[in-house]
């Protein structure tokens, strides 16, 4: 099946319509719709199990904040609902730079963002970054087995049994890796030219389709139903 | 051509990898080999080719080093980067892209070539370099041998006049150096200036042109191929250098009468996410047996030193230790595993409080004892970081020791070790035997083999293709599994 690719600028361009929806939402049902409409670019992103989990989460989340509002009176009424209405205000930029993340390509989004005229020195290290966050996943397998094989549990249960000498044992190794990753990536990219002043090119072609255009409309739409909502209501 | 002349460099705080005064041609076309023991500068002066020293690593320089009479301090990365290409030793952190052709194409893409350009040369690239099944994959599915070569791929795409290749066959197997080496060849017969620093020489001695030796930062040989060749194997050894010629080679120790097995597995399957991986093994094993497990990427090796240590659960079968059957648990207990990247498993912030890290009542006087017999004791306030490839096996080895482990495995433990570290590394092994560890050792490396094992397990096909003691009458076959004359 053919999954829709966006290109890079219309994802960031989507994230900023997602800050300003979630800013301005009027309501908890518009809040969930946002998340809904998110749910589903990512469904049409070939990301199913992503959208299932994300939307039933927040599903879950919603209900648990109508029974806080209902039920709960004092202190923890208070506290819960300014923990959860920042949850709610975050919740749904982060789900879609979820999605953004995993589907752009290091390469494409530099592309994208040398014909925005983005200056190379934000954009190289942003695209080391990108391109680092996988890499944990595989350092993560290793340092787990190092653990366990000096008697250290890579669990909850271990962690809440000897904290200190958990967290030492992941971000120690973790950090080495990390800064060793950094600097081979960067060496890779230099020596490749990356810094090289012409516009870059993509092999995966980068121009806005009629899909860009529709989804930037859904979304603006969304934004302005909100605002409209606001208005009169 | 590259000219140095009059070349010092030295990095901040180490005199690891300096160099001094050198001065050196290298002609169009001409295919060198650096070599010389670890920190000897033979990577530096490859840094000094592609521009990442002074811009990468900064340091103090003197002298200057010109391509085709340039200077090339005066030149920006990019524009180095089109003439010189440079592929490096761990194919894990070279690549940039998911997938494999937007890798491919990344240096070019960063030249700016346009779109129809750059889809004809992907395809080129890969019709010369025969990696067409390559295309379209996604890398972190791939082999560390073919990583290698994607990485060299895409610098071959940008088309460089000159290729560095510092250690490229570090962590490949036999089989993935054979197509390195063939990709040497054709790079080589286009008229391409290649220098490769290394420590395994064998694959290069009739690919090469010119043999540079570095000592202490000095070039203090400039053999051909047929002058390097005639060096005998002692004078060889106090080069510190590696072997020329695999053939050469003959097992140290023989197989020893069977020792009684404390070790048994009887009829174990193996699977990784519900597909079985490895069926029908086995086997038995005596104290202090040191075992080679050999098999191409993805026989399975992973697996079954992950379940040996008891860190891989989906097994069925039995494991006997002594007689008992062990659960995972158990069998953690009493193993340890040296991972191929020891520095997953370095956690202290001292070598003397890594030796001890984790247990609750440490055996100091063992602690320091064992330090001092590994030659690690002076190094004892020294950060673990600090420690050269080597050491940091060595101290991994070590707290192994003072953990009192029975059952060792090593994966893969001579990428990127000099000779002097694989004969030390070699000499703690035989003391590891002796002691009555039982030893697994994960490897490629047929010199190695021949200085440490007296069993061959090789895997293959799902299963246990051939478990060879290392005898006189076996020597053919196992030289056949190492594709070795």
């Amino acid at each position: 099946m053919n999954t829709l690719q966006l290109d890079p600028r219309t994802k960031l361009f989507l994230i900023l319509l997602c800050v300003l929806c979630a800013m301005f939402s009027p309501s908890l049902l518009f809040q969930f719709v946002l998340v809904a409409l998110i749910g589903l670019l990512a469904v049409v992103s070939g990301k199913w199990k992503y959208a299932l989990r994300g939307v039933a989460a927040y599903a879950l989340i919603c209900l648990f904040t109508t029974w806080c509002m209902g039920v709960m009176t004092g202190t923890w009424r208070t506290m819960f609902v300014a923990f959860l209405g920042l949850l709610h205000k975050v919740y749904a930029c982060g789900m879609l730079a979820g999605i953004v993340i995993s589907t752009t390509k290091v390469g494409e989004f530099l592309s994208a963002m040398a014909r925005l005229h983005f200056p190379k020195k934000l954009t190289i290290p942003i695209a080391v970054m990108l391109r680092y966050l996988p890499t944990i996943r595989e350092d993560w397998h290793f340092i787990k087995d190092a653990m366990r094989l000096r008697d250290v549990s890579p669990s909850l249960l271990g962690f809440l049994k000897a904290p200190a000498m958990t967290v030492n044992c992941i971000y120690v190794p973790l950090l080495t890796a990390a800064s060793k990753a950094a600097d081979e990536l960067s060496i890779a990219s230099v020596t490749r030219g990356i810094e090289n002043p012409k516009p870059r090119t993509c092999l995966v072609e980068i121009r806005m389709r009629k899909t860009d255009w529709l989804a930037i409309v859904f979304f603006t739409a969304f934004l302005a139903l909100e605002l409209i909502w606001k208005v009169v209501g | 051509m590259i000219e140095f002349r009059n070349v010092s460099f030295s990095y901040p705080n180490s005199k690891d990898g300096c160099l001094k005064n050198i001065n050196l041609t290298i002609p169009d076309g001409q295919c060198v080999l650096l070599c010389g023991r670890s920190g000897c500068g033979k990577t530096t002066l490859t840094r000094l080719i592609n521009g990442l020293i002074p811009q990468f690593f900064t340091g103090e320089v003197t002298g200057e080093v010109l391509l085709n009479g340039e200077n090339i301090f005066q030149l920006p990365m990019y524009r180095i980067a089109e003439k010189v290409g440079s592929v490096f030793q761990n194919p894990r952190t070279q690549f940039f892209n998911v997938d494999t052709d937007s890798e491919i194409a990344f240096g070019i893409e960063n030249q700016a070539l346009p779109h129809d350009e750059l889809k004809a040369r992907v395809k080129q690239t890969a019709e010369e370099l025969h990696i067409q099944k390559l295309l379209g994959r996604n890398i972190f599915a791939l082999s560390g041998g073919e990583k290698q070569k994607i990485a060299f791929a895409s610098v071959y795409t940008m088309k460089p006049e000159i290729m560095l290749l510092d250690e490229p066959s570090s962590n490949l197997d036999m089989s993935a150096i054979v197509e390195l080496q063939k990709h040497l060849k054709l790079i080589k017969s286009q008229g391409k200036t290649v220098i490769v620093a290394e420590h395994r020489l064998y694959y290069l001695m009739n690919v090469v042109d010119r043999i540079l030796y570095l000592e202490n930062g000095s070039i203090t040989g400039d053999y051909s191929p047929k002058q390097f060749r005639a060096l005998n194997s002692a004078k060889r050894c106090t080069m510190g250098l590696r072997t020329v010629d695999l053939c050469k080679e003959r097992p140290l120790y023989f197989a020893a009468p069977h020792a009684t097995p404390v070790l048994e597995l009887r009829n174990v399957a193996l699977s990784y996410e519900k597909k079985t991986v490895l069926h029908n093994i086995s086997l038995q094993a005596g104290h202090g047996e040191v075992i080679a497990v050999v098999g191409h990427n993805g026989a399975g090796k992973t697996t079954f030193s992950r379940t040996l240590c008891g860190l891989h659960k989906e097994c069925f079968g039995e494991y006997l230790w002594n007689g008992k059957t062990q659960k995972p648990k158990a069998r953690m207990k009493r193993s340890y595993m040296v991972m191929q990247d020891v520095n997953y498993q370095l956690f202290a912030e001292s070598v003397g409080a890594e030796c001890t890290f984790g247990i609750k009542q440490p055996n100091i006087p063992l602690a320091e004892k064992t330090l001092s017999e590994l030659g690690l004791a002076p190094y004892r306030n020294h950060h673990p970081n600090t420690l050269s490839g080597g050491q940091k096996q060595r101290l991994a080895a070590a707290t192994s020791m003072v953990c009192g482990k029975e059952l060792l495995l090593f994966d893969e433990p001579t990428s990127g070790l000099d000779y002097d570290s694989m004969v030390r590394l070699a000499a703690l092994i035989q003391k590891l035997s002796g002691m009555g560890k039982v030893i697994f050792i994960v490897t490629h490396d047929y010199e190695f083999v021949c200085r440490t094992c007296t069993r061959i397990l090789h895997f293959g096909g799902g299963q246990i293709q051939n478990d060879l003691s290392v005898t006189e009458e076996n020597l053919p076959k196992i030289k056949s599994i190492f594709n070795v004359g």
